[in-house]
Protein backbone atom coordinates (compact mmCIF):
# COMPACT_ATOMS: atom_id res chain seq x y z
CA UNK A 1 0.00 0.00 0.00
CA UNK A 2 1.00 3.58 -0.77
CA UNK A 3 2.65 5.35 2.20
CA UNK A 4 0.38 8.21 2.03
CA UNK A 5 -2.07 5.35 2.85
CA UNK A 6 -0.59 4.72 6.17
CA UNK A 7 -0.02 8.09 6.69
CA UNK A 8 -3.75 8.59 6.64
CA UNK A 9 -4.29 5.76 9.11
CA UNK A 10 -1.77 6.59 11.26
CA UNK A 11 -2.80 10.29 11.66
CA UNK A 12 -6.23 9.34 12.16
CA UNK A 13 -5.43 6.95 14.92
CA UNK A 14 -3.62 9.82 16.82
CA UNK A 15 -6.54 12.26 16.07
CA UNK A 16 -8.88 9.91 17.73
CA UNK A 17 -6.51 9.39 20.96
CA UNK A 18 -6.10 13.34 21.88
CA UNK A 19 -9.52 13.80 20.65
CA UNK A 20 -11.36 11.32 22.90
CA UNK A 21 -9.00 12.83 26.07
CA UNK A 22 -9.29 16.24 25.35
CA UNK A 23 -12.87 16.32 25.06
CA UNK A 24 -12.43 14.32 28.46
CA UNK A 25 -14.26 17.03 31.49
CA UNK A 26 -15.03 16.01 35.08
CA UNK A 27 -13.02 12.70 34.82
CA UNK A 28 -12.07 12.52 38.34
CA UNK A 29 -15.53 11.91 39.62
CA UNK A 30 -17.01 8.41 39.35
CA UNK A 31 -20.23 9.82 37.61
CA UNK A 32 -18.25 12.07 35.14
CA UNK A 33 -16.04 9.01 34.28
CA UNK A 34 -19.02 6.58 34.09
CA UNK A 35 -21.92 9.02 33.07
CA UNK A 36 -20.47 12.19 31.57
CA UNK A 37 -22.49 13.24 34.67
CA UNK A 38 -25.38 12.60 32.58
CA UNK A 39 -24.25 15.58 30.46
CA UNK A 40 -24.27 14.32 26.63
CA UNK A 41 -26.64 15.78 23.74
CA UNK A 42 -28.98 13.23 22.43
CA UNK A 43 -27.27 13.33 18.93
CA UNK A 44 -23.97 12.45 20.63
CA UNK A 45 -25.57 9.48 22.77
CA UNK A 46 -27.61 8.92 19.44
CA UNK A 47 -24.75 8.42 16.69
CA UNK A 48 -22.29 6.56 19.91
CA UNK A 49 -25.53 4.06 20.07
CA UNK A 50 -24.77 3.31 16.08
CA UNK A 51 -20.79 3.32 15.96
CA UNK A 52 -20.59 1.01 19.11
CA UNK A 53 -22.86 -1.46 17.16
CA UNK A 54 -21.31 -1.06 14.47
CA UNK A 55 -17.92 -2.95 14.05
CA UNK A 56 -14.74 -3.88 11.94
CA UNK A 57 -16.92 -7.07 11.31
CA UNK A 58 -19.79 -4.88 9.36
CA UNK A 59 -17.17 -3.28 7.61
CA UNK A 60 -15.23 -6.07 6.13
CA UNK A 61 -17.72 -9.21 6.72
CA UNK A 62 -21.27 -7.31 6.18
CA UNK A 63 -19.99 -5.65 2.98
CA UNK A 64 -18.17 -9.06 1.97
CA UNK A 65 -21.94 -10.60 2.66
CA UNK A 66 -23.19 -8.02 0.33
CA UNK A 67 -20.75 -9.26 -2.42
CA UNK A 68 -21.15 -13.14 -2.17
CA UNK A 69 -24.71 -13.25 -0.94
CA UNK A 70 -26.86 -9.70 -1.53
CA UNK A 71 -29.03 -7.37 0.35
CA UNK A 72 -30.94 -10.44 1.97
CA UNK A 73 -29.13 -9.50 5.65
CA UNK A 74 -30.84 -6.09 6.19
CA UNK A 75 -34.03 -8.08 6.93
CA UNK A 76 -32.18 -8.86 10.36
CA UNK A 77 -32.78 -5.04 11.45
CA UNK A 78 -36.74 -4.88 10.67
CA UNK A 79 -37.30 -4.96 14.52
CA UNK A 80 -35.08 -2.55 15.19
CA UNK A 81 -37.62 0.33 14.77
CA UNK A 82 -40.70 -0.81 16.72
CA UNK A 83 -37.99 -2.03 19.30
CA UNK A 84 -36.52 1.47 19.92
CA UNK A 85 -40.06 2.60 20.04
CA UNK A 86 -41.11 0.22 22.52
CA UNK A 87 -37.33 0.91 25.11
CA UNK A 88 -38.25 4.51 24.80
CA UNK A 89 -41.47 4.28 26.55
CA UNK A 90 -40.31 0.76 28.63
CA UNK A 91 -37.10 0.66 30.02
CA UNK A 92 -35.63 4.01 29.26
CA UNK A 93 -37.08 6.09 31.64
CA UNK A 94 -36.87 3.03 34.18
CA UNK A 95 -33.12 3.14 33.65
CA UNK A 96 -32.74 6.61 33.52
CA UNK A 97 -34.84 8.01 36.49
CA UNK A 98 -33.41 5.22 38.75
CA UNK A 99 -29.80 7.26 38.59
CA UNK A 100 -28.31 4.23 38.26
CA UNK A 101 -24.75 2.88 36.63
CA UNK A 102 -25.20 0.18 35.38
CA UNK A 103 -28.73 -1.84 34.02
CA UNK A 104 -28.13 -4.76 36.65
CA UNK A 105 -27.59 -2.30 39.61
CA UNK A 106 -31.51 -1.51 38.67
CA UNK A 107 -32.38 -4.75 39.08
CA UNK A 108 -31.41 -5.49 42.88
CA UNK A 109 -33.42 -2.14 43.59
CA UNK A 110 -36.31 -4.10 41.96
CA UNK A 111 -35.49 -7.29 42.82
CA UNK A 112 -32.50 -8.94 44.90
CA UNK A 113 -28.45 -8.69 44.94
CA UNK A 114 -28.52 -12.37 43.18
CA UNK A 115 -30.63 -11.72 40.11
CA UNK A 116 -28.07 -8.19 40.31
CA UNK A 117 -25.15 -10.05 40.35
CA UNK A 118 -25.56 -13.32 38.05
CA UNK A 119 -27.10 -10.97 35.21
CA UNK A 120 -23.93 -8.95 35.60
CA UNK A 121 -21.73 -11.61 35.66
CA UNK A 122 -23.57 -13.64 32.46
CA UNK A 123 -22.73 -9.62 30.62
CA UNK A 124 -19.07 -10.53 31.83
CA UNK A 125 -18.72 -13.36 30.42
CA UNK A 126 -20.27 -12.49 27.18
CA UNK A 127 -19.12 -9.24 26.55
CA UNK A 128 -15.60 -10.16 27.54
CA UNK A 129 -15.32 -12.71 24.83
CA UNK A 130 -16.76 -10.93 22.06
CA UNK A 131 -14.59 -7.72 22.62
CA UNK A 132 -12.25 -10.36 21.62
CA UNK A 133 -13.87 -11.18 18.53
CA UNK A 134 -14.30 -7.57 17.60
CA UNK A 135 -10.29 -6.91 17.76
CA UNK A 136 -9.43 -10.53 16.34
CA UNK A 137 -11.81 -10.30 13.06
CA UNK A 138 -9.86 -7.32 11.35
CA UNK A 139 -6.76 -8.14 12.97
CA UNK A 140 -6.39 -11.58 11.09
CA UNK A 141 -7.30 -9.91 7.68
CA UNK A 142 -4.77 -6.89 8.26
CA UNK A 143 -2.34 -9.83 8.83
CA UNK A 144 -3.20 -12.20 6.25
CA UNK A 145 -3.26 -8.85 3.85
CA UNK A 146 -0.05 -7.27 4.64
CA UNK A 147 1.97 -10.17 5.89
CA UNK A 148 2.09 -8.44 9.49
CA UNK A 149 2.28 -10.51 12.46
CA UNK A 150 -0.73 -10.58 14.22
CA UNK A 151 0.23 -8.89 17.54
CA UNK A 152 0.97 -6.23 15.70
CA UNK A 153 -2.23 -6.13 14.06
CA UNK A 154 -4.32 -7.17 17.38
CA UNK A 155 -2.30 -3.75 19.20
CA UNK A 156 -3.02 -1.51 16.07
CA UNK A 157 -6.32 -1.61 17.11
CA UNK A 158 -6.47 -2.73 20.71
CA UNK A 159 -3.79 -0.22 21.93
CA UNK A 160 -5.55 3.42 20.60
CA UNK A 161 -9.01 2.08 22.33
CA UNK A 162 -7.80 1.14 25.70
CA UNK A 163 -5.20 4.24 25.66
CA UNK A 164 -8.82 6.58 25.51
CA UNK A 165 -11.40 5.10 27.23
CA UNK A 166 -8.70 4.46 30.37
CA UNK A 167 -8.38 7.99 29.95
CA UNK A 168 -11.56 9.49 29.68
CA UNK A 169 -13.86 7.52 29.99
CA UNK A 170 -17.41 7.44 28.94
CA UNK A 171 -17.13 10.92 27.47
CA UNK A 172 -13.79 10.11 25.59
CA UNK A 173 -15.81 6.69 23.90
CA UNK A 174 -18.82 9.15 23.08
CA UNK A 175 -16.72 11.86 21.37
CA UNK A 176 -14.61 9.61 19.56
CA UNK A 177 -17.82 7.22 18.18
CA UNK A 178 -19.22 10.87 16.60
CA UNK A 179 -16.21 11.66 15.10
CA UNK A 180 -15.50 8.19 14.09
CA UNK A 181 -19.17 7.42 12.70
CA UNK A 182 -18.74 10.77 9.88
CA UNK A 183 -15.56 9.00 8.90
CA UNK A 184 -17.15 5.44 8.37
CA UNK A 185 -20.47 6.58 6.57
CA UNK A 186 -17.88 9.15 4.35
CA UNK A 187 -15.84 6.53 3.43
CA UNK A 188 -18.68 4.26 2.80
CA UNK A 189 -20.43 6.56 0.15
CA UNK A 190 -16.63 8.02 -1.23
CA UNK A 191 -16.37 4.07 -1.74
CA UNK A 192 -19.81 4.00 -3.62
CA UNK A 193 -18.96 7.13 -5.78
CA UNK A 194 -15.66 5.33 -6.76
CA UNK A 195 -17.37 1.90 -7.53
CA UNK A 196 -19.54 3.57 -10.08
CA UNK A 197 -17.16 4.99 -11.41
CA UNK A 198 -14.88 2.48 -12.29
CA UNK A 199 -17.35 0.22 -12.86
CA UNK A 200 -17.58 0.21 -16.85
CA UNK A 201 -21.42 -0.05 -16.85
CA UNK A 202 -23.83 2.71 -16.39
CA UNK A 203 -25.31 2.80 -12.49
CA UNK A 204 -28.48 1.58 -14.23
CA UNK A 205 -26.92 -1.38 -15.66
CA UNK A 206 -24.48 -2.32 -12.64
CA UNK A 207 -27.65 -2.60 -10.95
CA UNK A 208 -29.63 -4.63 -13.48
CA UNK A 209 -26.01 -7.01 -13.59
CA UNK A 210 -26.54 -7.38 -9.49
CA UNK A 211 -30.34 -7.66 -9.72
CA UNK A 212 -29.93 -10.56 -12.36
CA UNK A 213 -27.49 -12.49 -10.17
CA UNK A 214 -29.76 -12.26 -7.36
CA UNK A 215 -27.74 -9.79 -5.31
CA UNK A 216 -30.78 -7.14 -4.68
CA UNK A 217 -33.12 -9.76 -3.14
CA UNK A 218 -33.93 -7.96 -0.05
CA UNK A 219 -37.01 -9.97 1.27
CA UNK A 220 -37.99 -13.66 1.92
CA UNK A 221 -41.45 -13.42 3.26
CA UNK A 222 -41.22 -17.69 3.61
CA UNK A 223 -42.42 -18.31 7.61
CA UNK A 224 -39.05 -20.36 8.70
CA UNK A 225 -37.95 -20.65 12.25
CA UNK A 226 -34.45 -22.03 10.78
CA UNK A 227 -33.53 -18.97 8.48
CA UNK A 228 -32.20 -16.27 10.37
CA UNK A 229 -32.51 -13.78 7.07
CA UNK A 230 -35.97 -13.72 6.56
CA UNK A 231 -38.66 -10.88 6.95
CA UNK A 232 -40.41 -12.54 10.25
CA UNK A 233 -37.28 -13.74 11.78
CA UNK A 234 -36.18 -10.23 11.45
CA UNK A 235 -39.67 -8.36 12.38
CA UNK A 236 -40.52 -11.00 15.44
CA UNK A 237 -36.83 -12.17 16.36
CA UNK A 238 -35.17 -9.16 15.43
CA UNK A 239 -37.54 -7.47 17.74
CA UNK A 240 -36.78 -9.43 20.62
CA UNK A 241 -33.03 -9.14 20.12
CA UNK A 242 -32.91 -5.47 19.62
CA UNK A 243 -35.14 -5.07 22.82
CA UNK A 244 -32.27 -7.21 24.19
CA UNK A 245 -29.36 -5.55 23.23
CA UNK A 246 -30.51 -2.28 23.49
CA UNK A 247 -32.53 -2.45 26.78
CA UNK A 248 -30.34 -4.73 29.21
CA UNK A 249 -26.98 -5.05 27.28
CA UNK A 250 -24.79 -2.44 29.71
CA UNK A 251 -22.80 -1.77 26.59
CA UNK A 252 -26.04 -0.02 25.25
CA UNK A 253 -28.10 1.14 28.25
CA UNK A 254 -24.55 3.29 29.27
CA UNK A 255 -24.95 5.09 26.42
CA UNK A 256 -27.91 6.50 26.56
CA UNK A 257 -27.98 7.14 30.99
CA UNK A 258 -24.97 9.51 30.23
CA UNK A 259 -27.76 11.48 28.00
CA UNK A 260 -29.33 14.82 29.80
CA UNK A 261 -32.69 13.75 30.37
CA UNK A 262 -34.76 11.04 29.35
CA UNK A 263 -36.13 12.38 26.28
CA UNK A 264 -32.95 13.33 25.25
CA UNK A 265 -32.18 9.50 25.83
CA UNK A 266 -35.00 8.82 23.82
CA UNK A 267 -34.34 10.76 21.27
CA UNK A 268 -30.39 9.16 21.24
CA UNK A 269 -32.34 5.87 20.36
CA UNK A 270 -34.82 6.89 17.28
CA UNK A 271 -31.62 8.03 15.45
CA UNK A 272 -31.40 4.09 15.32
CA UNK A 273 -34.75 3.42 14.40
CA UNK A 274 -34.44 6.51 11.55
CA UNK A 275 -30.77 5.47 10.26
CA UNK A 276 -29.92 1.57 10.94
CA UNK A 277 -31.63 -0.05 7.98
CA UNK A 278 -30.65 2.45 5.82
CA UNK A 279 -26.95 2.42 6.88
CA UNK A 280 -27.31 -1.00 6.60
CA UNK A 281 -28.60 -1.11 3.30
CA UNK A 282 -25.68 1.24 2.30
CA UNK A 283 -23.20 -1.41 3.73
CA UNK A 284 -24.60 -4.21 2.00
CA UNK A 285 -24.49 -1.48 -1.20
CA UNK A 286 -20.97 -1.61 -1.15
CA UNK A 287 -20.70 -5.27 -1.12
CA UNK A 288 -22.81 -5.14 -3.99
CA UNK A 289 -21.27 -2.85 -6.15
CA UNK A 290 -17.84 -5.12 -5.08
CA UNK A 291 -19.71 -8.28 -6.46
CA UNK A 292 -20.44 -6.13 -9.79
CA UNK A 293 -16.66 -4.63 -9.95
CA UNK A 294 -15.36 -8.34 -10.01
CA UNK A 295 -17.80 -9.48 -12.48
CA UNK A 296 -16.09 -6.61 -14.75
CA UNK A 297 -12.85 -7.22 -13.83
CA UNK A 298 -10.42 -10.08 -13.09
CA UNK A 299 -11.05 -11.67 -9.82
CA UNK A 300 -8.83 -14.46 -7.47
CA UNK A 301 -10.54 -17.48 -6.78
CA UNK A 302 -9.61 -17.56 -3.56
CA UNK A 303 -10.01 -14.26 -1.89
CA UNK A 304 -7.95 -15.17 1.46
CA UNK A 305 -4.41 -14.37 0.40
CA UNK A 306 -3.21 -16.61 3.06
CA UNK A 307 -5.36 -19.56 1.95
CA UNK A 308 -4.53 -19.12 -1.29
CA UNK A 309 -0.60 -19.25 -0.75
CA UNK A 310 -1.36 -22.49 1.07
CA UNK A 311 -3.15 -24.60 -1.21
CA UNK A 312 -1.03 -23.17 -4.33
CA UNK A 313 1.80 -24.75 -2.51
CA UNK A 314 0.49 -28.04 -0.99
CA UNK A 315 -1.72 -29.05 -4.32
CA UNK A 316 -0.09 -26.90 -7.01
CA UNK A 317 -1.67 -29.08 -10.06
CA UNK A 318 -4.75 -29.66 -8.57
CA UNK A 319 -5.09 -25.40 -7.88
CA UNK A 320 -3.92 -24.58 -11.12
CA UNK A 321 -6.63 -26.24 -12.81
CA UNK A 322 -9.77 -24.98 -10.87
CA UNK A 323 -8.08 -21.95 -11.70
CA UNK A 324 -8.02 -22.52 -15.43
CA UNK A 325 -11.43 -23.35 -14.72
CA UNK A 326 -12.74 -20.48 -13.54
CA UNK A 327 -10.86 -18.23 -15.47
CA UNK A 328 -12.82 -20.27 -18.48
CA UNK A 329 -16.41 -20.22 -17.04
CA UNK A 330 -19.01 -18.51 -18.66
CA UNK A 331 -21.62 -18.19 -16.02
CA UNK A 332 -21.90 -17.21 -12.28
CA UNK A 333 -23.12 -20.80 -11.70
CA UNK A 334 -19.95 -22.20 -13.39
CA UNK A 335 -17.61 -19.83 -11.32
CA UNK A 336 -19.80 -20.53 -8.47
CA UNK A 337 -19.39 -23.97 -8.52
CA UNK A 338 -15.28 -23.95 -9.05
CA UNK A 339 -15.28 -21.66 -6.49
CA UNK A 340 -16.70 -24.32 -4.45
CA UNK A 341 -14.39 -26.65 -5.37
CA UNK A 342 -11.40 -24.96 -4.34
CA UNK A 343 -12.76 -24.25 -0.85
CA UNK A 344 -13.55 -27.96 -0.79
CA UNK A 345 -9.55 -28.22 -2.01
CA UNK A 346 -8.85 -25.70 0.80
CA UNK A 347 -10.64 -27.65 3.06
CA UNK A 348 -8.32 -30.58 2.62
CA UNK A 349 -5.40 -29.49 2.66
CA UNK A 350 -5.84 -26.73 6.30
CA UNK A 351 -8.29 -29.33 7.86
CA UNK A 352 -10.97 -26.61 8.61
CA UNK A 353 -14.69 -27.43 8.26
CA UNK A 354 -16.02 -26.32 4.22
CA UNK A 355 -18.51 -23.48 5.52
CA UNK A 356 -15.30 -22.14 7.87
CA UNK A 357 -13.35 -22.07 4.81
CA UNK A 358 -15.84 -20.11 2.44
CA UNK A 359 -17.04 -17.86 5.82
CA UNK A 360 -13.45 -16.35 6.34
CA UNK A 361 -12.96 -15.78 2.63
CA UNK A 362 -16.28 -13.49 2.57
CA UNK A 363 -14.16 -11.37 4.97
CA UNK A 364 -11.52 -10.72 2.50
CA UNK A 365 -13.51 -9.79 -1.15
CA UNK A 366 -13.63 -6.18 0.04
CA UNK A 367 -10.38 -5.82 2.02
CA UNK A 368 -8.50 -7.41 -1.67
CA UNK A 369 -10.54 -4.29 -3.11
CA UNK A 370 -9.56 -1.83 -1.24
CA UNK A 371 -5.73 -2.60 -1.79
CA UNK A 372 -6.31 -3.52 -5.38
CA UNK A 373 -8.45 -0.99 -6.71
CA UNK A 374 -9.22 1.96 -4.58
CA UNK A 375 -7.33 5.12 -5.24
CA UNK A 376 -4.10 6.45 -3.33
CA UNK A 377 -5.56 8.25 -0.46
CA UNK A 378 -9.23 6.93 -0.18
CA UNK A 379 -7.66 2.75 0.62
CA UNK A 380 -6.12 4.66 3.40
CA UNK A 381 -9.36 6.45 4.62
CA UNK A 382 -11.34 3.12 4.35
CA UNK A 383 -8.45 1.21 6.20
CA UNK A 384 -8.91 3.86 8.96
CA UNK A 385 -12.95 3.79 8.77
CA UNK A 386 -12.34 0.14 9.68
CA UNK A 387 -9.71 0.68 12.13
CA UNK A 388 -12.25 3.35 13.90
CA UNK A 389 -15.09 0.80 13.42
CA UNK A 390 -13.20 -1.96 15.46
CA UNK A 391 -12.24 0.85 18.18
CA UNK A 392 -15.97 2.15 18.23
CA UNK A 393 -17.19 -1.20 19.13
CA UNK A 394 -14.40 -2.06 21.28
CA UNK A 395 -14.24 1.04 23.34
CA UNK A 396 -17.84 0.74 24.02
CA UNK A 397 -17.73 -2.84 25.51
CA UNK A 398 -14.49 -1.87 27.46
CA UNK A 399 -15.91 1.30 29.18
CA UNK A 400 -19.40 -1.08 30.15
CA UNK A 401 -17.20 -4.22 31.32
CA UNK A 402 -15.44 -1.72 33.27
CA UNK A 403 -18.19 0.05 34.90
CA UNK A 404 -20.07 -3.54 35.82
CA UNK A 405 -17.04 -4.87 37.15
CA UNK A 406 -16.70 -1.79 39.78
CA UNK A 407 -19.91 -1.05 40.47
CA UNK A 408 -21.55 -4.69 40.29
CA UNK A 409 -19.07 -6.27 42.04
CA UNK A 410 -15.96 -4.47 43.74
CA UNK A 411 -18.31 -1.85 44.58
CA UNK A 412 -21.21 -4.01 46.02
CA UNK A 413 -18.99 -6.53 47.48
CA UNK A 414 -15.88 -5.57 48.16
CA UNK A 415 -15.30 -2.15 48.93
CA UNK A 416 -18.88 -0.34 49.97
CA UNK A 417 -16.93 2.96 51.15
CA UNK A 418 -14.10 4.17 49.36
CA UNK A 419 -13.39 7.70 47.70
CA UNK A 420 -14.48 8.65 44.12
CA UNK A 421 -10.18 8.57 43.72
CA UNK A 422 -9.95 4.85 45.06
CA UNK A 423 -13.24 4.00 42.65
CA UNK A 424 -11.25 5.71 39.79
CA UNK A 425 -8.11 4.36 39.77
CA UNK A 426 -10.04 0.46 39.71
CA UNK A 427 -12.03 1.73 37.28
CA UNK A 428 -8.79 2.57 34.84
CA UNK A 429 -7.20 -0.72 36.26
CA UNK A 430 -10.04 -2.87 35.05
CA UNK A 431 -10.64 -1.33 31.73
CA UNK A 432 -6.94 -2.00 30.73
CA UNK A 433 -7.41 -5.36 32.24
CA UNK A 434 -10.08 -5.93 30.02
CA UNK A 435 -8.24 -4.21 27.31
CA UNK A 436 -5.41 -6.55 27.65
CA UNK A 437 -7.85 -9.66 28.23
CA UNK A 438 -9.36 -8.80 25.15
CA UNK A 439 -6.27 -8.16 22.61
CA UNK A 440 -5.02 -11.55 24.70
CA UNK A 441 -7.91 -13.93 23.65
CA UNK A 442 -8.28 -12.31 20.29
CA UNK A 443 -4.27 -13.08 19.75
CA UNK A 444 -5.63 -17.09 20.07
CA UNK A 445 -9.20 -16.76 18.65
CA UNK A 446 -7.93 -18.09 15.10
CA UNK A 447 -6.99 -21.40 17.08
CA UNK A 448 -10.01 -21.07 19.34
CA UNK A 449 -12.67 -21.20 16.64
CA UNK A 450 -15.05 -23.81 18.40
CA UNK A 451 -14.59 -22.02 21.67
CA UNK A 452 -15.68 -18.99 20.23
CA UNK A 453 -18.73 -20.04 18.69
CA UNK A 454 -19.46 -22.08 22.28
CA UNK A 455 -19.65 -18.86 24.16
CA UNK A 456 -21.35 -16.79 21.55
CA UNK A 457 -23.95 -19.61 21.67
CA UNK A 458 -23.88 -19.50 25.66
CA UNK A 459 -24.90 -16.08 25.40
CA UNK A 460 -27.73 -16.82 22.91
CA UNK A 461 -28.93 -18.92 25.93
CA UNK A 462 -29.42 -15.79 28.28
CA UNK A 463 -29.96 -12.71 26.20
CA UNK A 464 -33.66 -13.00 25.60
CA UNK A 465 -34.00 -14.55 29.37
CA UNK A 466 -32.27 -11.36 30.99
CA UNK A 467 -34.87 -9.55 28.40
CA UNK A 468 -37.17 -11.27 30.53
CA UNK A 469 -35.96 -10.15 33.86
CA UNK A 470 -36.30 -6.46 32.98
CA UNK A 471 -39.94 -6.91 31.47
CA UNK A 472 -41.15 -8.61 34.90
CA UNK A 473 -39.02 -5.58 36.58
CA UNK A 474 -41.72 -3.16 34.88
CA UNK A 475 -44.98 -5.15 36.20
CA UNK A 476 -45.64 -4.32 40.01
CA UNK A 477 -46.89 -8.05 40.57
CA UNK A 478 -43.50 -9.75 39.78
CA UNK A 479 -41.05 -10.94 43.19
CA UNK A 480 -37.53 -11.50 43.20
CA UNK A 481 -37.86 -15.27 43.68
CA UNK A 482 -40.02 -15.07 40.84
CA UNK A 483 -37.14 -13.24 38.43
CA UNK A 484 -34.47 -15.58 39.72
CA UNK A 485 -36.16 -18.90 38.78
CA UNK A 486 -37.92 -17.43 35.82
CA UNK A 487 -34.37 -16.20 34.68
CA UNK A 488 -32.59 -20.06 35.13
CA UNK A 489 -36.02 -21.38 33.43
CA UNK A 490 -35.59 -19.14 30.66
CA UNK A 491 -32.20 -19.90 30.14
CA UNK A 492 -33.27 -24.14 30.65
CA UNK A 493 -35.75 -23.42 27.49
CA UNK A 494 -33.01 -21.60 25.38
CA UNK A 495 -31.01 -24.64 25.73
CA UNK A 496 -32.99 -27.59 25.65
CA UNK A 497 -34.35 -25.96 22.19
CA UNK A 498 -30.86 -25.32 21.18
CA UNK A 499 -30.31 -28.77 21.83
CA UNK A 500 -33.00 -30.73 21.19
CA UNK A 501 -33.24 -28.51 17.60
CA UNK A 502 -29.89 -26.96 16.55
CA UNK A 503 -31.26 -25.86 13.29
CA UNK A 504 -33.78 -23.26 14.87
CA UNK A 505 -31.81 -20.07 14.59
CA UNK A 506 -30.48 -17.45 17.03
CA UNK A 507 -32.85 -14.83 16.50
CA UNK A 508 -35.87 -17.20 18.25
CA UNK A 509 -34.20 -18.14 21.32
CA UNK A 510 -34.73 -14.73 22.48
CA UNK A 511 -38.26 -15.06 21.72
CA UNK A 512 -37.87 -18.35 23.86
CA UNK A 513 -36.15 -16.90 26.53
CA UNK A 514 -37.87 -13.62 27.16
CA UNK A 515 -41.80 -15.35 27.28
CA UNK A 516 -40.52 -18.00 29.53
CA UNK A 517 -38.88 -15.83 31.80
CA UNK A 518 -42.24 -13.46 32.07
CA UNK A 519 -44.76 -16.94 32.44
CA UNK A 520 -42.58 -18.79 35.05
CA UNK A 521 -41.87 -15.52 36.69
CA UNK A 522 -45.40 -14.37 37.10
CA UNK A 523 -46.65 -17.39 37.72
CA UNK A 524 -44.33 -18.07 41.10
CA UNK A 525 -44.55 -14.15 41.75
CA UNK A 526 -48.72 -14.65 41.72
CA UNK A 527 -48.31 -18.53 43.56
CA UNK A 528 -45.82 -16.66 46.26
CA UNK A 529 -48.24 -14.42 48.26
CA UNK A 530 -51.05 -17.27 48.21
CA UNK A 531 -48.61 -19.23 50.02
CA UNK A 532 -47.64 -17.19 52.68
CA UNK A 533 -50.88 -16.68 52.87
CA UNK A 534 -51.48 -20.23 53.25
CA UNK A 535 -48.88 -20.96 55.53
CA UNK A 536 -49.94 -18.49 57.82
CA UNK A 537 -53.52 -19.55 58.00
CA UNK A 538 -51.86 -22.54 59.65
CA UNK B 1 -50.88 4.58 25.14
CA UNK B 2 -49.99 8.37 25.28
CA UNK B 3 -50.19 11.02 22.85
CA UNK B 4 -46.83 11.37 22.09
CA UNK B 5 -45.91 7.83 22.16
CA UNK B 6 -48.28 7.92 19.67
CA UNK B 7 -47.31 10.11 17.06
CA UNK B 8 -43.38 8.31 17.62
CA UNK B 9 -44.79 5.69 16.78
CA UNK B 10 -46.48 6.67 13.88
CA UNK B 11 -43.46 8.54 12.59
CA UNK B 12 -40.80 5.64 12.63
CA UNK B 13 -42.95 3.41 11.35
CA UNK B 14 -43.78 5.85 8.45
CA UNK B 15 -40.29 6.03 7.82
CA UNK B 16 -39.85 2.72 7.91
CA UNK B 17 -42.33 2.00 5.42
CA UNK B 18 -41.24 4.18 3.07
CA UNK B 19 -37.61 2.81 3.29
CA UNK B 20 -39.12 -1.01 2.81
CA UNK B 21 -40.56 0.27 0.06
CA UNK B 22 -37.50 1.23 -1.53
CA UNK B 23 -35.92 -1.41 -1.03
CA UNK B 24 -38.86 -3.25 -2.50
CA UNK B 25 -38.66 -1.02 -5.65
CA UNK B 26 -34.89 -2.04 -5.96
CA UNK B 27 -35.01 -5.51 -5.79
CA UNK B 28 -38.32 -5.52 -8.31
CA UNK B 29 -36.90 -2.71 -10.69
CA UNK B 30 -33.50 -4.24 -10.92
CA UNK B 31 -34.09 -7.91 -11.00
CA UNK B 32 -35.96 -7.62 -14.24
CA UNK B 33 -34.23 -7.24 -17.31
CA UNK B 34 -33.74 -3.36 -18.46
Amino acid sequence: MHPLNWVIVVGWLAYAVSHGIRRSKNTKELEGYFLANRSLPWWAVGLSVMATQLSAVTMIGTTGQGATDGMRFVQFYFGLPLAMVLLGVTLVPFLHGANVFTAYEFLERRFDAKTRTFTALLFLLSRGMSASTIIAAPAVVFSAIFGWNLWLCVALIGVPAILYTMVGGVQAVTWVDVKQMFLIVGALLAVVITLLVQIPLSPGAALHAAGAAGRLRVFDFSFSVTNTYTFWSGLIGGTFLMLSYFGTDQSQVQRYLSAKSVEEARSSLLISAYWKIPLQALVLLVGVLVFVFYETHEQPILFNPSNDRVVRAAEPAQYAALEQRFRAATSLAARDSARAAAYELTSTVTHQAVKDVKKADVNYVIPRFVIGYLPIGLAGIFIAAVIAAAMNAISGELTSLSTATVIDFYRRWIRHDASDAHFLVVSRAATVFWGIFACIVAKFAVNLGSLIEVVNRFGSFFYGSILGVFLLAMIPRARANGAFVGLIAGMAAVGFVNFSQPDVSFLWHNVIGAVTVVVVGMALSLAQPQAVEAARAL
Amino acid sequence: MSNRFRVTLVRVLTIQVITLLLLGWLQHHFSTPP
